[in-house]
């Protein structure tokens, strides 16, 4: 199975990834490779896929779900501490050249 | 030909509780940017969402109250789509399990509108676009909310308002949600299409996104079905669309159609296990469950005989009809404490609001003993409501305003001393009673009342002067 | 002499050496040797004295826990206030958490002094730990082939005697195969009995935190001391505690099972055969199995994994922390050069198959038939499990590999986690131990896998192969010597 360039850049759009033209061309091939290899499972299964199960399998009683007591939040400094910010804000400047 | 409208909404509803769904930050309202913020609801890397027990307990209560079935092995799942406003990329939703399925809302006609399912996400932050900068903040990211999806049975604008009304109502009842359209804590996307009248068959339909008032829900139906109908009326198809509606315009417009529609790539949440509600807990909320606004109506007008006016002036605000209860339950009439509350105490309240949060500056204990006394006859309805006046002015207590002399009113031997001074002074009033003017005699009243400083039973004076005359 | 966890232990609780002491020996190696063989990317050298301070003190009290005053390393994806946590990837360069994981949290508490933050793969996408932004690290054994990944600098650092144990991360294999390719031990617990919180996720329902150290034992009392529930991650469980090691193995039925062995080399049998007649001279007893759900564990892993993945790194949009592109025409294009300049190869490739294979056309063909899948595997384990007590097997199909080499050889790099991804699919135990080593001398590792929370019998058995002589383990010269 191959996939198509135009496919490639959807996905990219998708995961927020820039594959233009020539790059997406140039990743087709090591794509193929992983979706190929991802395709194995189609020879090893057969039947009903209609229920998804629950990945990890692990299961909590509703009396072990966290008690609603607030704690306090973290001093704004630190939240926005690994970026400049303006105001207590996350700041992203809309156009920059 | 004549169009029909079919619609469906699907309302977010913020949950009251005290801590977001993920992490233990308050939910309070506002805030300075990101004061209300910890690793798990800025989307951190490492770390995990934590779920808070009465997001699911509210959820539940919800649902049983639109009369849903609970699922009670449930779990939630990742919406993935990349926003700033949305710190870790995906939203944590719930997709093929979600905790309440197969309810309705009755509306006041006896028409079902059927909920087609309710499931608990979190809320995503907020951007501010200034100055060529896009700010963000996290505060009301991680806050609770339940979304409440309902099938295509609302055929007109009229009916949405109503279920939108019923809904926020019911949330309140239930103290899940304060519903607060402006603040945004209640906002409805509503889905429409147009077919045939008749036919039966769904129609292409748009989905007016984020509308946060009623009037606005109206008005954005009402401008979509003229626009949908015109479209169809002149042979052309309607496109399926998210729109926005532009409260300035009064029009809908586009904001993405078909071809740029999402994809979710919904799967279960790995970072939360499967959540397994106990039968009993379900059992315990159902017996929980507070009288619903329709019964609480129905009771008001028929066991407690109020007019339908005044019960639905009631039954509109939770702490209006807590108090209202309170009161007659401590021995208070239902007629006397219903009007004293829609009158006197509503003439203080200017807006829904302060209607909804109905404090008062004495309690239903106080406002009852008031009631009471007016309700043997002790005091007339003048004193009474002079009283309540003082008492919503200064507050305190009953006994502060009227004393046991006041309480006493006035013997029927001075009633009648007092009504023979009236007659006397009143020359001019009683021939015009006598030559048939029954309004004449209010001058008469007045003399009593001013006498007595209102403590005077009147009609046991127009019995007298009758008698006498 | 072999600076062994419970030997060191021991010295610091009799004042033989104090911890300040014992941390600058540690300090001296990695920056003598350490440029060779980059395993190290951050080094907190400073911070480490200073909580070697608190230990010599909180020793002095009569406080101490096992491992308090012990210096360590931790995998550059488990997060620690205040010090860099990359990944090892562009994207995260220059974070700093403001928070730490639950599992170093545990060892700060007891004062045991972080050396610092080990190389690894970026976001832990890898079997060499060659897709680090910091360059590879090199096998200390070999300093022409790589370390294994994607923990290659935890257990780099561990077998050139550059830390006395470190952590690490186990997706598909990431703690057992580097161990085994530098021939140390590596153990990666039950799913859940360690926290992640603070671990930076890469497959979530597969990730989990492990110890790599010089000796079963030690990599027990690593574990005992970071385990256990936390409030803050809701996938963690008890895990009894693992008492003192016996290697008392009688009568223990020790399962074999074929699948793990297809396409073996002759040399890497040979060890792991080797390996399982030392438990049978320990008293316990080999029985063959089959489970051909097995083959299909690695389609399934890629699957599982990098659709987890596509999803949770997604957060690194450059608006929070961590890299951000310059020049870019809206917030959308700012993300999307970010991630693009950002995120390496392998990492990008992984996000766009995870991405495939959640997408609406292809979700049925790949995820859901991959989660039935994984409940098959599952089920096989359970029946295997009712029928023996631990499994055994390879670690890894091959021996180290010459750097670069995978480059172009993607597909084989995939396939050389074929004995260690089923274990993280059912959540496992499994500790990998060394067993012997092949022609070119590169150490070869034996797969111990047990049933979920029996973490003690798994290491019980593993422990049973060092006091019978089949595992030793010995760092190289030029680390630290008591």
């Amino acid at each position: 199975m191959s996939i198509s360039v135009d496919e490639i850049k959807w996905l990219a759009k998708l995961s927020k990834l820039d594959f233009d033209d020539e790059r997406a061309a140039a990743f087709s091939g090591d794509f193929d490779e992983i979706v190929e290899f991802a395709d194995r499972i189609n020879s090893q299964i057969a039947g009903d896929t209609t229920k998804i199960r629950e990945v990890g399998g692990s299961e909590i009683a509703f009396a072990d779900l966290r008690k609603d007591e607030v704690k306090e939040s973290l001093p704004v400094e630190k939240v926005t501490s690994n970026v400049v910010s303006e105001g207590g804000y996350f700041t992203v400047r809309r156009v920059v050249k | 030909m004549k169009y029909e409208l079919v619609s469906g909404l699907e309302t977010h509803v913020e949950l009251a509780t005290a801590t977001k769904i993920f992490c233990s930050c308050t939910t309070a309202f506002g805030g300075a940017p990101n004061t209300h913020c910890c690793p798990v609801c800025t989307g951190q890397p490492g770390a995990l969402p934590v779920l808070n027990k009465r997001v699911v307990e509210f959820a539940i209560r919800a649902g049983l109250a639109l009369h849903c079935k609970i699922n009670t092995v449930t779990h939630l799942d990742r919406k993935n789509y990349c926003y700033p406003d949305l710190p870790k990329a995906y939203q944590i939703s719930q997709f093929d399990k979600p905790l309440c399925e197969h309810g309705y809302v009755e509306l006041e006609s006896g028409k079902k509108i059927g909920i087609t399912r309710i499931h608990i996400e979190e809320d995503a932050g907020k951007l501010v676009h200034d100055r060529g900068f896009t700010f963000v903040d996290y505060n009301r990211g991680g806050v609770p909310l339940i979304e409440i999806v309902s099938e295509p049975d609302i055929s007109s604008p009229e009916e949405a308002r109503e279920y939108v009304e019923k809904l926020q109502l019911i949330m309140r009842y239930l103290a899940v949600s304060d519903c607060k359209m402006q603040e945004g804590s209640m906002r409805c996307d509503v889905n429409i299409s147009l077919r045939p009248e008749g036919a039966d068959y769904l129609g292409a339909r748009t989905e007016i996104k984020n509308m946060n008032s009623m009037s606005f829900i109206e008005k954005a139906m009402e401008y979509e079905y003229s626009r949908q109908a015109e479209i169809l009326s002149s042979g052309g198809k309607v496109e399926q669309a998210t729109m926005r509606y532009d409260e300035h315009t009064g029009e809908t417009y586009v904001m993405r159609t078909k071809e740029d529609a999402q994809d979710y790539r919904y799967f279960p949440e790995p970072d939360l296990p499967t959540i397994i509600i106990p039968e009993e807990e379900v059992q315990k909320a159902q017996a929980s469950l507070p009288e619903l606004p329709l019964e609480k109506l129905k009771r008001y007008r028929d066991m407690l005989q109020l007019s339908d006016h005044t019960a639905r002036q009631l039954y509109k605000y939770k702490a209006v009809c807590d108090f209202f209860e309170s009161c007659i339950n401590s021995g208070a009439s239902a007629r006397n404490s219903a009007n004293l509350i829609t009158g006197a105490i509503y003439s203080r309240f200017a807006t829904e609001e302060q209607k909804e949060k109905f404090s008062l500056p004495f309690d239903a204990a106080q406002f009852a003993e008031l009631v009471k006394l007016l309700d043997s006859g002790k005091i007339n309805p003048t004193l009474a409501q002079m009283t309540l006046s003082k008492m919503l002015t200064n507050g305190g207590k009953v006994s502060d305003y009227i004393s046991t002399e006041d309480v006493k009113g006035v013997d029927e031997g001075e009633l009648e001393k007092l009504c023979r001074e009236a007659i006397a002074a009143n020359p001019q009033a009683v021939a015009d009673f006598k030559a048939g003017k029954e309004k004449a005699i209010s001058a008469l009243y007045g003399y009593i009342k001013r006498a007595t400083q209102g403590k005077a039973d009147i009609r046991a004076a127009d019995a007298i002067i009758k008698r006498l005359l | 002499m072999t600076a062994t966890l419970k030997q060191l232990s021991r010295l610091l609780r009799d004042k033989e050496i104090s911890s300040v002491q014992l941390t600058r020996k540690y300090i001296e190696v990695i920056e003598n040797r350490d440029p060779q063989i980059n395993s190290y990317v951050t080094r907190c050298f400073d911070e480490a004295l200073l909580a070697a301070e608190r230990a010599d003190k909180m020793i002095a009290r009569g406080e101490a826990a096992p491992l308090t005053g012990i210096p360590f390393a931790l995998k550059d994806n488990i997060c620690t206030d205040g010090i860099e946590t990359t990944c090892c990837s562009k994207i995260l360069s220059g974070f700093k958490p403001y928070y730490d994981a639950t599992a170093y949290k545990k060892l700060k508490d007891i004062c045991a002094p972080l050396l610092g933050k080990t190389n690894m793969d970026e976001f832990a996408m890898g079997s060499t730990s060659e897709t680090s932004c910091f360059g590879a690290p090199k096998n200390p054994r070999d300093l022409n082939r790589v370390t294994g990944g994607s923990s290659g600098g935890s257990a780099a650092a561990v077998a050139a005697g550059l830390a006395p144990f470190a952590l690490g991360s186990d997706t598909g294999g990431s703690v057992r195969q580097p161990a085994a390719f530098c021939g140390v031990v590596g153990f990666k617990p039950t799913y859940g009995a360690v926290s992640r919180y603070g671990l930076i996720a890469y497959g979530s329902s597969l990730d989990q935190i492990g110890a790599i150290a010089l000796s079963v034992e030690d990599a027990a009392i690593v574990f005992n001391a970071v385990k256990g529930e936390d409030e803050r991650d809701m996938t963690s469980r008890k895990c009894p505690d693992i008492g003192e090691l016996t290697g008392d193995i009688k009568g223990m039925k020790v399962g074999v099972v074929s699948e793990f062995f297809e396409g073996l080399s002759p040399e890497i049998k040979g060890a792991v055969e080797r390996a399982l007649k030392g438990l049978e001279s320990c008293g316990a007893t080999i029985c063959e199995y089959s489970a051909p759900s097995l083959k299909s564990a690695l389609p399934v892993y890629y699957i599982i994994a990098c659709a987890e993945a596509s999803s949770n790194l997604g957060r690194y949009d450059g608006i929070r922390y961590g890299f951000r592109a310059q020049n870019y025409s809206s917030v959308d294009d700012m993300i999307i050069k970010t991630r693009t300049q950002g995120f390496g190869k392998e990492v990008q490739k992984r996000i766009m198959l995870g991405t495939y294979v959640l997408s609406g056309g292809y979700l049925d063909a790949y995820y859901k038939k991959a989660c039935l899948l994984r409940e098959s595997i599952k089920e096989d384990f359970n029946e295997l499990f009712e029928r023996c007590d631990i499994l055994v097997a390879p670690t890894a199909p091959n021996t180290a590999f010459p750097l670069g080499y995978t480059q172009n050889n993607a597909v084989e790099m995939y396939l050389s986690d074929m004995c260690t991804v089923p274990v993280n699919i059912a959540g496992l135990p499994a500790v990998s131990l060394p067993c012997g080593s092949d022609k070119s001398g590169l150490p070869i590792g034996v797969q111990i896998i047990g049933s979920p929370f029996n973490d003690s019998t798994t290491l019980n058995a593993a422990h049973a192969l060092e006091l019978c002589g089949v595992s030793k383990c010995k760092p190289e010269k030029g680390g630290v010597e008591l």
